[in-house]
């Protein structure tokens, strides 16, 4: 083939590696997500743990684009701090990933489109050059080929067998055709062919993985892992708007729509998706409508509607970086105040927030059963992150999912009673709810503030009995919420506390602060609104709390103060460049900070 | 029998419009013998807004300008319901217009009554898109809801009733009520329904109210006809009324209809009774 191989020299160790970041770049249309496929495939059969985050511009083709996959024992749920290898189809990636370089990191550099850069990687990088997009030009008449030379090529490298390897691409490419699967394979062939030259033989890999049980295990992001939630828990009616990075919650119903009987729809507008849902949850259908912030700024009328009029409704926000437009495509957690304090009017509304894959199942779940029982709007939020990452999980618990119909009146229970009032003052404050289509019924429902018939009126005294009896329900609903998970020392001082994306490398965190001897504590809420009394109690028993976000102004940190938490107490650690904290730079600040007493 | 709300009497000023709006819906329901259960008024903000508290059925009040997708959401979650979306010319051609577009695009079995009396009644009287229709040229001309509805492709029923001419008012409602029925998707009738503490148009409509229904040259299955007789009356200062256009075009929920598809129905959709299904889905992610 004809490359340069000289003056390359291969380090005399193979590395084990138990936890593993490779990151493949170039611009939109290289493919980038190809080769991160193929090896995810591979490393699966490792029995490895995979988290898989790419950091893509909003257009498809064109754009700089990046796929990171960590492969770990065990699953961290984020990135780790440096690249262990790198395909670089471009000089930007180059520039761009180099500072995450790993010091003896491996750089696969395609040196077609120009020299590679100076400057930009620490000196005990290993740089394969290899001009894969002429050669695939060339040899095969197509560009895209060079993700098959590629990945030989990274194979190589990671000790995955050249069997293994074809394996992979036969079982991802399946769909293609024979032609073009046949030039993919000689691509892969290829690929081999220059691993060869430069030295690294079958056997001769540079990194050694280690190997893990394989256990069953779903890869799935956020989103998805939502969309299947609601559909468990009976939601049949979806209606939603485009937007980044939100869709693939509609994407992911739609497709599969016509299996299980669930209405998708686009709608015109936000305001229109959400007052669908209203207009489907009115029937006793169970209803949900996904956006991200923006748009959720929109619905904002419509949710404080569903608290005032009491009408059952799933939101889910997939906070992007604000303000208004932002950074679509970046990650934040800036949307706090608006899920718990935003509308108009005081209301109840409960917002819960997982923390990986698997609570974004079991929560979506339990926030369509919630929002019928307490007949109020539930908030999903999700970040950026948490929603379009994916990563391995262990399979849901689909048995573990009822369908709990809270106070939904049937015709039969209807004619027992003597009289029936839409709005009825009950002790829970929750009251019964007959549907439109049930003989002896009749009601009606509204924003404005009525009397226990549904009928409007204005009279104080009634105001207020109403307005606490909606407020009531949350207290109703209290014990089914979910409560913060905790870990670490229950003694110890320290306590972190941060929620959603922060979740995977909280952990990390506290794991290395453990190494050097700093004793910390870990509470991640998963229900924000309201503020449950876990949290609380976490925070009296920590002498000082760290709070770790993606906010600028720290709405988290906003939100518990609220709640009555001392101020002295806490810790604003905070990022908003639209990047998610990497282990070593959270423990590097929380480090620092306790340094500055 | 269970004791349930009673529908109060309107709240309306005596000689408003909306009074036969609302009689001439009372009568077409009991004319077509709709069971009051199945019946779901949804209404918008506005005088117009307080119509489901005065009709026999399951009511709803929705936002300002959003009752529109309200009533498609309910209409696809439970299609025995016979669902009817109601409000002022401020709610639908203002702060609604976006919903009026995309409901008679998307044609879903909604009956849509937009009561239009060329003002904003509730918040006392300031002008609507509509308002022009009452007054002499000067500023820009009014907006005209039928040639609207009539330049969107997938348009199945468009009508224009005048509060006074109570005959056909009931007969358009009658025929809209049995266009969303049979599933032939969205019925939009606009009334003509004055407000007369603000904007008495009595007298002026009176006189240039046009029954096109009687018009043995107009064709409302012909679009261009239609388009051409409403410009033609517009020019001569009148006002089309009457049966403006039928089409045929699918309903929009009729593939779910078809798949038996019912969102309401809590029954079919137990996670116990979609286990497998459930499964089936969860284990296309499987690695
Ligand atoms: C979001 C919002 N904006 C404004 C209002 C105030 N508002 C109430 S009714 C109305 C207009 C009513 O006019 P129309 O829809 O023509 O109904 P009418 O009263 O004439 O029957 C307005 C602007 C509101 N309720 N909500
Ligand atoms: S203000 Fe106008 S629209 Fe409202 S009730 Fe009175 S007459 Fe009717």
């Amino acid at each position: 083939m004809n490359i340069m191989t000289n003056n390359i020299k291969l380090p005399k160790q193979t590395r084990l590696c138990e936890d593993i970041n490779v990151m493949v770049a170039g611009q939109g249309g290289d493919g980038s997500l190809t080769i991160i496929a193929l090896l995810s495939h591979a490393l699966r059969q490792r029995g490895l743990e995979l988290y898989q985050t790419s950091n893509i511009a909003s257009r498809i083709k064109g754009g700089h684009a990046a796929a990171i996959l960590r492969a770990s024992k065990t699953q961290h749920g984020g990135i780790g701090d440096n690249l262990d290898v790198l395909v670089a189809f471009d000089e930007e990636a180059i520039i761009n990933a180099g500072p995450s370089m790993s010091p003896d990191g491996i750089v696969i550099y395609d040196i077609s489109r120009g020299p590679l850069p100076e400057g930009c990687l620490g000196p005990d990088v290993l740089v394969l050059p290899v001009p894969f997009s002429r050669f695939a030009v060339r040899d095969l008449r197509r560009d895209l080929f060079k993700n098959g030379f590629g990945f030989g090529l990274v194979a190589r490298v990671l000790g995955i067998e050249d069997s293994e390897a074809e394996d992979c691409m036969r079982k991802r490419f399946k769909k293609l055709s024979k032609a073009a699967l046949e030039a993919n394979l000689h691509a892969l062939n290829l690929g081999f062919g220059i691993a060869d030259e430069f030295g690294i033989k079958h056997g001769d890999n540079l990194i050694e993985l280690a190997d893990a049980e394989k256990s069953e295990r779903l890869s799935i992001s956020g989103n998805q892992a939502t969309a299947l939630g609601f559909l468990a828990a009976g939601g049949r009616f979806f209606a939603g708007y485009p937007i980044t990075p939100a869709t693939e919650i509609m994407d992911t119903l739609s497709r599969h729509a016509s299996k299980i009987g669930c209405v998708v729809i686009q709608a015109e507008d936000e305001l229109s998706a959400v007052n669908q849902a209203i207009g489907a949850s009115l029937t006793g259908a169970r209803a949900m409508t996904a956006s991200s912030s923006p748009g959720i700024a929109l619905m904002q009328e419509s949710i404080s509607h569903c608290g005032s009029a009491e009408i059952p409704l799933v939101i889910v926000n997939c906070q992007r970086a604000g303000p208004s437009t932002g950074m679509p495509t970046k990650t934040e957690q800036s949307d706090i105040g608006m899920m718990t304090q935003g509308g108009s009017g005081d209301f109840p509304c409960v917002v819960l927030y997982p923390g990986d894959a698997n609570e974004c199942f079991t929560i979506a779940a339990l926030a369509t059963n919630i929002s019928q029982i307490a007949q109020c709007p539930v908030y999903i939020a999700l970040d950026r992150s948490l929603a379009q990452n994916t990563a391995t999980v262990a399979p849901f618990d689909l048995e573990s999912v009822k369908l709990d119909k809270g106070k939904l009146l049937d015709e039969a229970t209807l004619k027992t009673l003597d009289t029936y009032k839409r709005y009825a003052i009950t002790d829970d404050g929750i009251s019964p709810w007959a549907l439109p289509g049930t003989p002896e019924g009749m009601n009606l429902v509204t924003g404005n503030e009525r009397n226990e018939w549904g009928q409007v009126s204005t009279e104080p005294e009634n105001r207020i009995a109403m307005m606490d009896k909606r407020a009531r329900k949350i207290n109703a609903i209290r014990d089914l919420l979910p409560g913060g998970v905790e870990h670490g020392d229950p003694r110890a001082e320290i306590g972190l506390l941060g929620t959603g994306m922060e979740t995977g490398v909280m952990g990390e965190a506290w794991a290395r602060l453990e190494e050097q001897g700093v004793k910390t504590r870990c509470h991640r809420p998963r229900t924000l609104s309201p503020v449950l009394d876990d949290t609380l109690d976490f925070i009296n028993q920590c002498s000082r709390i760290y709070i770790i976000e993606h906010s600028e102004s720290g709405q988290l940190e906003r939100l518990l103060k609220g709640a009555g938490c001392p101020a002295e107490k806490l810790r604003g650690i905070r990022k908003y460049d639209g990047l998610p904290f990497s282990p070593g730079e959270l423990t590097d600040l929380i480090l620092t900070r306790e340094a500055q007493g | 029998m269970t004791t349930t709300f009673t529908p109060k009497d309107p709240v309306w000023c005596s000689g408003c419009g909306h009074y036969g709006v609302r009689g001439a819906l009372v009568n077409a329901l009991s004319e077509l013998d709709i069971p009051a259960h199945e019946t779901f008024l949804l209404a918008g903000i506005g005088c117009s807004g307080s119509i489901q508290n005065n009709v026999n059925a399951y009511g709803y009040h929705s936002m300002h300008g959003r009752v529109l997708p309200t009533a498609i959401g309910a209409a696809i979650a439970n299609p025995d319901l016979t669902v009817i979306a109601a409000g002022g010319d401020g709610d639908g051609y203002a702060i609604g217009m976006g919903h009026f577009a995309h409901a008679i695009h998307r044609n879903a079995s909604v009956l849509y009554i937009l009561m239009n009396n060329a003002a904003y009644g509730l918040t006392k009287g300031q002008d609507s898109p509509t308002s022009e229709l009452a007054q002499v040229a000067g500023h820009s001309p009014a907006l005209d809801g039928m040639s609207m509805g009539l330049s969107i492709p997938g348009a199945t029923f468009l009508a224009r009733g005048f509060t006074r001419w109570s005959d056909q008012l009931n007969g358009l409602l009658i025929q809209g009520l049995e266009h969303v029925r049979a599933k032939k998707g969205f019925a939009f009738l606009e009334v003509l329904s004055p407000c007369v503490t603000y904007n008495d148009t009595y007298p002026d409509w009176d006189a240039q109210m046009y029954n096109v229904d009687e018009d043995p040259d107009f064709s409302c299955t012909d679009r261009g006809i239609a388009f051409q007789t409403i410009e033609r009356l517009r020019s001569e200062g009148r006002i089309a009324s009457g049966l403006i256009h039928q089409g045929e075009q699918s309903a929009f929920e009729a593939n779910w209809i078809k798949e038996g598809l019912c969102p309401a129905n809590l029954e079919a959709h137990e996670p116990q009774k979609n286990l497998d299904t459930l499964h089936d889905i969860m284990t296309s992610y499987s690695t």
